[in-house]
């Protein structure tokens, strides 16, 4: 208490210096002045007076020096003559400074752009007004309403404005005599002024438009060519003239999160909207759900749904940070969240590799500075002052560390941001530095001066005084030893774990790259058209007109695009009867509708009865092919070619063959079922996808097959893509795991062999004298061998026991992340990375044997 | 003059007596150097220069606290008077000191 006023007296100070020195003097003038007087009233003249008091007073300089002396912190004067002092010591071995600061660099820079990433991806808050009054309207889960039903809420008023939003929708731009396919999000009219959306350029879309657009930046720089006169340009946007109004700016960042950044927002009523709800000022949920609740059971009424009872389930939720992961991640919040999370443990485990081994060296260090710490301690120097001094040390490290780290973050952060994410999703991550990340390194440089200095500051003061100054360096200390085995243990434990994990990752990446989808990746090609004028005969032509071209051998058109894991989102799920019989049997399934020569392409074989044929039509009876699983479900072991399927709208489907298992999502999909109809027999709905099978290399002739089909019809949007790019992107959760796993657990395995061969070599050192007695009385090589390798052999060991049991429970949840053929606990993993550790180890014990085996008795006798 | 020179103050003391004066009223600091002087009858001479760092000390620590305002010759002066704490410190400080005095005098007339 009386301490903390005094350091807030002191701190005052600091702040009021100047007006104390004026103060000081004035106070000094005074009581001379006041001498002065008296003086005079017992008879002295004036001037002899002042004099006379100056004379009594002595120096006003010392006085004053003093007097502010009493208001100066010491410690902060002891702080920065520290920091002199260890940055001397650190000059003055600047290899081991170097090591230090390079190996925290690459820990933390790895660790806070991990953490910069996570951040931006599942937390960032959206770019709009006031986020905290806004709220996402939904029944349980359900975000989805019809234009009908946002209406009916919205003119109720009931709160400061509902709008509505759809960023789900492609838009086709008509451009020359080509249509380009964009993200748009559609948006009520009052969607900009409700949410509180800032512009760069122009102005938001106001009541009452209905042809307004406003254009992403990234749209702007790279489509508009960054046109200054952009705003009042026309853009034909589905058929329909629209004006740009607007220009976001750059870090615009959607309401629903994860770096999704349309092309533009235009004004347009889809078929479903999201709701976005103002609350007024200072309202609470609790009072924003009872303004909610009559409108909901009057929307009951009005817009009666079977499965949603807005009166009851109504809910309002925040559009930023955890809220709106819970809302909207769904299925794919979790498996982020913990792969963020993953990937932020792994770097913060590195970091403290890197510390345990700077840990040692500082314990080295201390020990063999004993003796003086021990003179100083001796000379009256407290030993809390010595161990600041040691930690202040550490303090340089970790501070050189995190800045250098820091530096780190803003390139890699920089490239990421600049880096378009290969998905279907128009995705882009702006990763920027801000207030979280500078208190996450202070944090982190916190830690790491703890857990480097601590230890070896404590340790290397603690020895008793008359000890010290009489043994020398050699037995200084059986505990120091003691503690660098317990670290360079700690450190091999923590590196099999973190090679374990790495060593999964790259497996993964191996097995997916040469993963077998089911289907053949090498020689496809797939055109996903959107806004053609009349779907059927566009196909038709476009099928006629690829026939035609050389190089190509077959062509086949389909609903759904494979390994796009959006599809996961939108599988039926219902209940299905065999034979048309009571048994009825629930499945999710993947579906498809395809062309007869769609199989043959993708290579999928058909395992029974047959493929579709052109005789399968609209019009002619429907059949259904299911794959494998999905006919072992339905029908067990009996073949189910021939059988009939009613689907619960009471249509029914024969099946008339049974195709090969493949992957449909993502690569690491279980038992996916699929049921694949008939393209011909699809009920109208835009959109398709063209299968291309070439001869050749298809990236030779995927600018052909773009031309063909983009000619056909110049409102239709085309993007051609060879498969192999498409399977690029189901298999970047792989790639980024193994890249970021795998160089991370070589860099702490690193780190690990770098303290296992200091320790080993060290102590080697330290028993210079010892082994030149045994030889001296006669042990061979082979002793001396057997005695080195047998302490290098102990550790690694038991840090290699500890590690594998530790990583046998760690590496369990991975699983998720990989596919099916790699298994975490595959004891192959175990055995390699022992296998890789134990060469490490070996290598690491050679050098200080090597140093053993030369030691010449005579020698090491003398040596001090 | 020289031979009746005032006696070396005890370390420490200086803040008690600093107290002890304040313990009356707000003072200037030539003020509490003259009463100190006239209260000793001139036995004790507190140095006009570690008067206003001892001062400034006991600042820093919260036990006085400082004011401008007019001296008795209508000067502007600094105040010192004592605060919650300072009082405090004082009935501390003099109940040691007493016990130390005490405890000097007996060594000195008995041993």
């Amino acid at each position: 208490m009386a301490f903390g006023k005094e350091i807030g007296n002191r701190l005052g100070y600091l702040i009021r210096r100047s007006r104390f020195d004026r103060e000081f003097e004035e106070e000094m003038s005074f009581h001379l002045q006041a001498r002065a007087e008296e003086l005079e009233q017992s008879g002295m003249a004036s001037g002899e007076a002042l004099r006379q008091a100056r004379r009594e007073f002595g120096s006003t300089l010392r006085s004053g020096e003093e007097t502010r002396s009493a208001w100066q912190l010491s410690w902060l004067e002891d702080f920065a003559s520290d920091l002199r002092y260890a940055a001397r010591a650190l000059r003055r071995n600047p290899a081991l400074a170097l090591a230090a600061i390079g190996s925290l660099a690459l820990g933390i820079g790895a660790n806070t752009t991990m953490f910069s990433v996570a951040k931006e991806a599942l937390f960032s808050e959206p770019s709009c007004r006031d986020p905290q009054s806004l709220a996402q309207i939904s029944t349980r889960g359900n975000h989805w309403v019809t234009v009908a039903q946002y209406r009916f809420l919205a003119d109720a008023h009931v709160l400061d404005g509902i709008a509505g939003m759809n960023h789900e929708l492609p838009v086709n731009w008509r451009y020359g005599n080509r249509s380009f396919y964009l993200a748009g999000t559609h948006v009520s009219d009052n969607f900009f002024q409700v949410v509180g959306i800032p512009v760069a350029m122009g102005r938001p879309i106001e009541r009452g438009e209905t042809d307004a657009a406003v254009v992403t930046y990234g749209f702007w720089r790279s489509r508009l060519n960054g046109d200054p006169n952009v705003l009042g340009r026309k853009l034909v946007l589905d058929d329909k003239p629209y004006r740009i109004v607007g220009v976001l700016p750059r870090d615009h960042r959607m309401l629903v999160g994860s770096g999704l950044t349309p092309d533009l927002y235009l004004t347009k009523e889809p078929r479903g909207f999201m709701l976005y709800a103002r609350m007024p000022q200072g309202m609470t949920r609790q009072a924003a759900y009872a303004r909610l609740r009559p409108i909901c059971r009057e929307m009951d009424r009005v817009y009666p749904e079977e499965n949603r009872k807005w009166a009851r389930e109504v809910q309002l939720s925040g559009v930023g940070g955890m809220d709106r992961l819970r809302e909207f991640g769904g299925p794919m919040a979790m498996p982020a969240l913990a792969f963020f999370a993953m990937l932020v443990m792994v770097t913060a485990i590195v970091v403290l590799i890197a510390c345990a081994n700077i840990s040692s060296l500082l314990l080295a260090r201390a020990l063999t500075r004993s003796r003086e710490l021990a003179i100083r301690m001796s000379l009256g120097g407290s030993r809390g002052r010595l161990v600041r001094q040691l930690l202040t040390e550490s303090l340089w490290l970790a501070l050189l560390g995190t800045g250098a780290g820091l530096f780190i973050n803003l390139w890699l952060t920089r490239l990421l941001s600049g880096f378009h994410i290969p998905t279907p999703l128009p995705i882009e991550l702006i990763v920027q530095p801000d207030r979280a990340l500078l208190a996450y390194s202070a944090a982190i440089a916190l830690v790491v001066t703890l857990a480097t200095g601590l230890v070896p500051a404590l340790k290397g003061t603690r020895a008793g005084i008359g000890a010290a100054l009489k043994e020398d360096g050699r037995q200084a200390g059986p505990a120091g030893s003691r503690l660098r085995n317990a670290l360079v243990v700690v450190q091999l434990a923590v590196s099999i774990v973190l090679l374990s994990a790495g060593l999964l990752f790259v497996r993964n990446l191996i097995s997916a790259t040469s993963f077998n989808a089911g289907f053949d990746t090498a020689h496809t090609i797939v055109a996903a058209v959107h806004g053609e004028s009349d779907r059927e005969k566009f196909v038709d032509t476009a099928l006629a007109r690829l026939r035609a071209l050389p190089g190509i051998e077959a062509a086949s058109p389909a609903i759904a695009l494979p390994l796009n894991p959006f599809l996961a989102f939108n599988r039926p799920n219902e209940q299905l009867r065999p034979d048309a019989g009571s048994r009825a049997v629930r499945v999710e399934y993947n579906p498809n509708s395809v062309g007869p020569d769609y199989f043959r392409i993708m290579a999928i074989p058909i395992l029974q009865g047959r493929a579709f044929l052109d005789s399968d039509r609209a019009g002619a009876p429907e059949v259904v092919i299911l794959n494998q699983n999905m006919a072992r479900r339905l029908f067990g072991s009996t073949n189910p070619v021939g059988h009939i399927l009613r689907f619960p709208d009471n249509h029914d489907a024969r099946v008339v063959g049974v195709a090969r298992n493949s992957t449909y999502a993502t690569l690491g999909e279980k038992d996916a079922m699929a049921l694949y109809g008939p393209f011909a027999q699809l009920a109208a709905h835009g959109g398709a996808c063209l299968f291309v099978r070439t001869n050749g290399p298809p990236e030779a002739m995927a600018r052909k097959v773009d031309q063909t089909i983009a000619e056909l019809d110049a409102k239709a949007s085309v993007q051609t893509k060879v498969m192999r790019e498409v399977f690029g992107f189901a298999l970047l959760p792989s790639r980024a795991g193994a890249a970021v796993l795998g160089s991370m657990a070589l860099f702490g395995l690193m780190l690990a062999s770098i303290g296992l061969y200091g320790v080993l070599l060290y102590s080697t050192q330290r028993r210079i004298h010892e082994i030149g007695i045994r030889v001296a009385l006669g042990a061979t090589p082979g002793d001396v061998l057997a005695m080195v390798a047998g302490q290098s052999c102990r550790l690694v060991a038991i840090g290699m026991g500890i590690g594998l049991a530790l990583a046998l429970v760690a590496v369990r949840p991975l699983s998720m992340f990989l596919v099916p053929e790699v298994r975490p606990t595959d004891p192959l993993n175990f055995v390699a990375v022992a296998g890789v550790l134990a060469l490490v180890a070996g290598l690491a014990t050679i050098a200080p044997t090597a140093r053993a085996l030369r030691v010449d008795p005579a020698v090491a006798l003398r040596h001090e | 003059m020289e031979s009746n020179a005032s006696p070396e103050l005890l370390p420490g003391t200086l803040f008690l007596l600093i107290l002890r004066t304040l313990s009356r009223g707000p003072l200037h600091g030539y003020a509490i150097v003259k009463r100190i002087k006239e209260a000793s009858r001139e036995g004790l001479q507190v140095e006009d220069g570690s008067l206003y760092p001892a001062l400034n000390r006991m600042l820093v620590k919260g036990w006085l606290a400082a004011e401008w305002g007019v001296s008795e010759n209508n000067r502007k002066a600094r105040f010192y008077r004592l605060t919650p704490e300072g009082r405090k410190q004082l009935d501390k400080e003099a109940g040691e000191f007493d016990r130390l005095v005490r405890a000097i005098q007996l060594v000195m007339r008995t041993a």
